[in-house]
């Protein structure tokens, strides 16, 4: 088109295994004619067909929209969490950004809590159970008020979405040193606290959701930023100070009448 | 479940990290305080000599040190506790790869454990030289009092323990760096206006308090040796 | 034509319809709503919201879907916006107004009833979805915001940003994992629906795959929904996520469900274009870009010059000439035929499948700022992707499949031609008739799922009862569980040399070139010759990896594959006995003068239901006549 197509050659170390019995090895692989538009998925499904060829069995990863919003693909290039590009998945993480010859390391989610199913294949479930703790406003369906009953201020309702665009990729706890979920959790606690609807159950929100977050096995929060940086949406790290403060002041303000069945 | 209570919130990730905190920020004002009073070696051996005597001579140092203690066992224990639990959480397998790039984080907010743990050997061989170190005396209007102004410049005329003291203090630099703007976050004090600011005046605190005790080693050994 | 299709429309007037028939369906007492189970097959905008607020209501509910996370589901990746009757802009806009604009959208090809339903519905989505804290975006007052959409008249679209899909979606997963925690829904994920059991003519049940062990589990339950979506990987590359299949609606289709309108696709023209061999999936870039671009090809055929360089005389604003009212914003299915045509006579940009969206006149009119503020993140995703500057290259787009109107055929209750199996959101064909208007299929997928289902479904358990249980251990889960592992064991024991993806690829590119844009019966005749074809070099060539039991991503591919290699073939079949072009349905042979579609309101004023007749005989063709009531058949014109 504009300019000419540049192909690339590079070399994969890719971390294999089988099951999330198996022990699990790097193994090594080259790509020849990649081209800088394709995708790194794209890339990885080049690779595949081409190990298919020769009958041997495709390296398995997690994906779906290819367009950064599902939050089902992921993994660490080179030790960072969906390559080196920031605000940025893998699925739409594109080959311009490697230099032909280059030597890449993926590896997949590593945490306590995210069991390796198979090769890049992770399980994040563990996300499902912190939001089934409290990730939700407890309203029946019918019951709704009129859309524009209760106004909500701008800004406010911005930093709501801004919380709520998280994706639940993982991509904070993998690079975590800690493997905390602090960020995925202060994402949905401020994007529900933000909003007059979810002042209603705000307490006791914040105060299972966290618990099911430490019996998850997550790690502490110790502010390095690195959740921060590899997020693909931007959530912010200040998030996890507005979600201390939170869990708080739900020691202070929580009333145990209002604890009734089913919540 | 639910994180309710006090047991149930110290016992929690966010509520320990909070402890962390506090007992943080009660360090960190005291190494403030503790710095400006060194400062004092510039005023002469009689007033520095006063002022520690003054400091030590009312009631009120036991107070001081038991909280300080207090604090520093709490923050100790609380590191260990979260740093065995944090590696747990972390897995048994390693990451090939650490990220270089645009996603890598300061090494100073990754190594906090180690430099803890420096600072705590450090805070053993100072209170060892200088607590509990050699008792010399002097008179100063009339009262006599410890003459810790002799000891400090015997201590810093050996070349080995004022470079001791010039690593720990810059490894105190880099741990208050990180720890002053972590308060913030773990007491939920941060917000999106402020984040700014606290990053800054975590530096600035961090620069101010290393600078500031690092001119008594410095100056002792290079002007009064 | 067929005692089978009983549309069970109520009688009386269009706007007390549903009001008067939610009054006559049958209820289930509360008390013994636990005493029904029902399963859920796909948790996106439909499957979720009904597991939901059948959860809600107090029936045990059993909530499947292929991905990890119900959260993952393609309705996600919806950006555009939710229409909804509110008319909050005081610009004239009513229920009325949204079922015309609907039904008129959709070519005349839709139920009056159900859409006036929808119409009815949507502001009620609106109200509850505020209700669960889904941030829509609003105005400095503190007011929901809303604008234009799809060369609408009224501001009737919802939006969060460019990610109302996602915004929706999550507050639907979060409303089903609210009742996962009270214990009402039993949430099983990583399972694929691979056949629907039938006993006595009723649906009872399902056999599911689990993906992560690749056993084949069995469920049974007093009634089966289905939301599980749209089937626009039939063309490979579309803007559908990579895990889209018709798998679960085709295989209930070979158990006696009526496919209704296969050949109803949707072209959107705005996606970004086909870099090469290995794309995998196309990227849509909102519809609403095309309020400042300006649509045009060189004039020259075969032109190489950069854009910037080719002078304003030599350009074709092509949609501005043939369409001097509405210009770029001609509807969707227009617009795309359009750059069929360009890219046909050889004026496509650098000669491959592109046209160009240029904002350049936009930024000297309005600044960069302004264009940045209204698009600025589609701008960055466009670059992103293709590593091009669009505030100084233009755009290239090229139209994509998007999503398909056809589906299951159901009745007013959304109940197949299988008594207790529903089918929900996109995976039915009830709404959208030829075309379906932006903004609209959120609004569907939800009124589905929170507001008809709840009632719908009652209604039948009702009529049924809860004594008349099925067990798991019944032979007809045997014996469909049987043949489910014979034949994914029969794609693992082919171990041929051709890869499941190229097979996938050489059917899309046979679809889109035959029953894509613009259809005839020569191409559609070839197509079902060559879809044969492939189903046999399929059936004999393919190379499966890895085994049965164990997470084998090929093998769900093929199993998936398999099915759309037959979906393929009655979509054409269904495109060529449509003689008329309608919607997103053109034939060639049936145009005006000036090339527009011309519909045959005499012979096809009807939806075609297809019947499953076993592998060998071609389905058959059923009809449920259309009668419009109350809005005059009318010929859309945007000249």
């Amino acid at each position: 088109m504009h300019q000419e197509e540049r192909l690339m050659s590079l070399t994969l170390k890719v971390w294999r295994q089988k099951s999330p019995k198996d022990q699990g090895h790097f193994e090594t692989y080259t790509v020849e004619k990649v081209s800088e538009h394709a995708s790194f998925l794209e890339m990885l499904d080049q690779l595949n067909e081409q190990l298919i060829r020769e009958k041997k069995d495709p390296i398995a990863f997690d994906h779906d929209c290819r367009e950064g919003i599902c939050g089902s693909c992921g993994f660490m290039i080179n030790g960072e969490a969906h390559g080196p590009l920031k605000r940025t998945t893998v699925c739409q993480l594109h080959m311009r950004h490697f230099k032909d010859g280059e030597t890449l390391t993926i590896e997949p989610w590593r945490a306590q809590p995210f069991t390796v199913l198979k090769d890049l294949m992770v399980d994040r479930t563990a996300f499902d159970r912190i939001i089934q703790a409290g990730g939700y406003i407890s309203v029946d369906t019918g019951s709704a008020p009129d859309g524009n009953a209760i106004p909500i201020a701008k800004p406010k309702a911005d930093w709501a979405f801004d919380n709520a665009t998280c994706i639940g990729c993982g991509a904070c706890v993998a690079s975590c040193k800690n493997a905390s979920a602090m960020l995925f959790l202060a994402a949905k606690v401020n994007h529900l606290v933000s909003l007059p609807q979810g002042q209603v159950e705000r307490e006791q929100r914040v105060m299972r959701m966290v618990a099911q977050h430490d019996d998850e096995g997550f790690g502490a929060c110790t502010s390095t930023g690195a959740c921060e940086a590899a997020c693909p949406k931007g959530i912010r790290l200040v998030a996890i100070a507005q979600l201390n403060r939170e869990l708080l002041r739900a020691q202070f303000c929580y009333q145990e009448g209002s604890k009734e069945e089913g919540i | 479940m639910m994180v309710y209570g006090l047991r149930s919130y110290l016992s929690s990730t966010v509520g320990k990290k909070f402890v962390m905190g506090v007992t943080g920020l009660i360090w960190a004002g005291f190494v403030f305080l503790h710095m400006l009073g060194n400062l004092l070696i510039f005023a002469g051996p009689e007033v520095y000599n006063s002022y520690a005597h003054q400091l030590t001579s009312s009631g009120l140092i036991y107070v001081a040190e038991f909280i300080l203690l207090g604090a520093l066992l709490t923050h100790v224990i609380l590191a260990i506790q979260l740093t065995l639990s944090n590696r747990a959480a972390r897995g048994s397998q390693p990451y090939a790869c650490t990220a270089r790039g645009s996603k890598s984080v300061l090494l100073s907010s990754r190594t906090m454990m180690f430099h803890g743990s420096m600072l705590l050997v450090f805070l053993i061989t100072h209170l060892m030289g200088f607590k509990f170190g050699n008792y010399y005396e002097t008179t100063v209007n009339g009262v006599v009092m410890r003459d810790l102004h002799r000891l400090v410049v015997e201590v810093f005329s050996q070349p080995l323990a004022v470079l001791w003291y010039l690593v720990a203090l810059v490894l105190l630099g880099v741990h208050l760096s990180h720890g002053v703007g972590s308060i913030f976050q773990s007491l939920g004090l941060k917000t999106l206006s402020n984040e700014a600011l606290i990053k800054s005046l975590s530096w600035t605190y961090a620069i101010v308090v290393t600078l500031g005790f690092l001119s008594q080693p410095i100056y002792v050994f290079l002007m009064m040796r | 034509m067929s005692q089978r299709l009983h549309s069970q429309v109520p009688s009386g007037p269009l706007e007390t319809k549903w009001e008067k028939h939610k009054f006559e369906m049958k209820l289930v007492n509360p008390a013994n709503r636990r005493k029904f189970e029902i399963i859920v097959v796909g948790t996106g905008l439909a499957g979720a919201s009904a597991a939901a607020s059948l959860g809600e209501l107090g029936y045990q509910v059993k909530a499947f879907c292929v991905h990890e996370s119900p959260r993952r589901a393609h309705s996600v990746a919806a950006q555009g916006g939710i229409n909804a009757a509110k008319n909050y802009k005081n610009d004239g806009d009513s229920v009325y107004r949204l079922f015309y604009d609907t039904i008129k959208g959709g070519d005349f090809r839709a139920r009056e009833a159900n859409v006036y339903r929808l119409a009815e519905i949507s502001t009620a989505i609106i109200d509850h979805c505020v209700a669960i804290g889904v941030p829509f975006a609003r105005e400095y007052g503190g007011l929901l915001a809303n604008r234009s959409f799809g060369g609408a008249q009224v501001s009737r679209t919802f939006y969060a940003r460019g990610q109302t899909g996602q915004q929706l979606l999550l507050g639907a997963y979060q409303s089903l994992m609210r009742q996962v925690d009270r214990g009402q829904v039993q949430l099983l994920t990583r399972r694929e629906m691979l056949d629907l059991v039938v006993i006595n003519g009723r649906a009872r049940g399902i056999i599911v795959r689990n993906l992560l062990t690749g056993e084949l589990e069995r469920y049974s339950a007093d009634a089966v929904i289905l939301a599980t979506g749209g089937y626009s990987n039939v063309f490979f590359l579309s803007t559908n996520a990579m895990a889209c299949a018709v798998t679960a609606a085709w295989r209930a289709f070979k158990r006696g469900a009526f496919f209704a309108n296969p050949c109803f696709t949707q072209i959107h023209p705005t996606c970004i274009p086909v870099h090469g061999e290995n794309q995998s999936k196309l990227t849509l870039m909102s519809e609403s870009l095309r309020n400042d671009g300006r649509v045009w090809v060189p004039l020259k055929k075969g032109d190489t010059r950069h854009p910037n360089d080719i002078p304003e005389n030599e350009r074709d604003y092509y949609l501005e000439r043939i369409y001097p009212s509405f210009g770029n914003l001609a509807p969707r299915d227009v617009a795309s035929r359009q750059a069929k045509y360009r890219y046909d006579e050889g004026r496509g940009v650098g000669g491959k499948e592109a046209v160009y969206l240029d904002f350049r006149d936009a930024i000297k009119r309005l600044g960069k700022a302004v264009i940045a503020e209204r698009y600025g993140n589609l701008f960055e995703m466009y670059e992103k992707i293709t590593g091009e500057n669009p505030y100084e290259v233009p755009m290239r787009i090229y139209p994509a499949p998007h999503y398909t109107m056809g589906g299951l055929w159901v009745d007013y209750h959304l109940m197949s031609t299988i008594p207790g199996l529903f089918v929900a959101g996109e995976a039915n064909f009830s709404d959208h008739g030829a075309n379906r208007l932006g903004a609209s299929a959120l609004m569907q997928g939800l009124a589905d799922g929170f507001f008809i289902l709840p009632y719908t479904v009652g209604n039948f358990l009702a009529n049924v009862g809860f004594n008349d249980k099925v067990s798991v251990e019944h032979d007809a889960f045997r014996e469909a569980e049987d043949r489910t592992r014979q034949e994914l064991k029969r794609l693992i024991s082919i171990k041929g040399n051709t890869s499941v993806d190229a097979i996938h690829k050489k059917l899309g590119r046979l679809m889109w070139d035959y029953c894509g844009m613009s259809r005839n019966r020569e191409g559609l005749k070839k197509a079902i010759e060559g879809v044969r074809q492939l189903r046999e070099l399929f059936w004999n060539e393919v190379y499966v990896p890895g085994e049965l039991n164990e997470i084998n991503p090929e093998l769900e591919k093929a199993a998936r594959v398999a099915d759309f290699l037959e979906l393929g073939e009655l979509m054409c079949w269904d495109a060529l006995e449509r003689e008329e072009s309608c919607g997103g349905h053109f034939r060639e042979e049936h145009q005006t003068a000036d090339g527009e579609a011309k519909r045959n309101d005499e012979r096809f004023c009807h939806v075609a239901a297809w019947e499953y007749r076993g592998p060998v005989e071609k389905p058959v063709r059923h009809q449920e006549e259309l009668v419009f009531e109350n809005v005059k058949l009318t010929t859309r014109s945007y000249k």
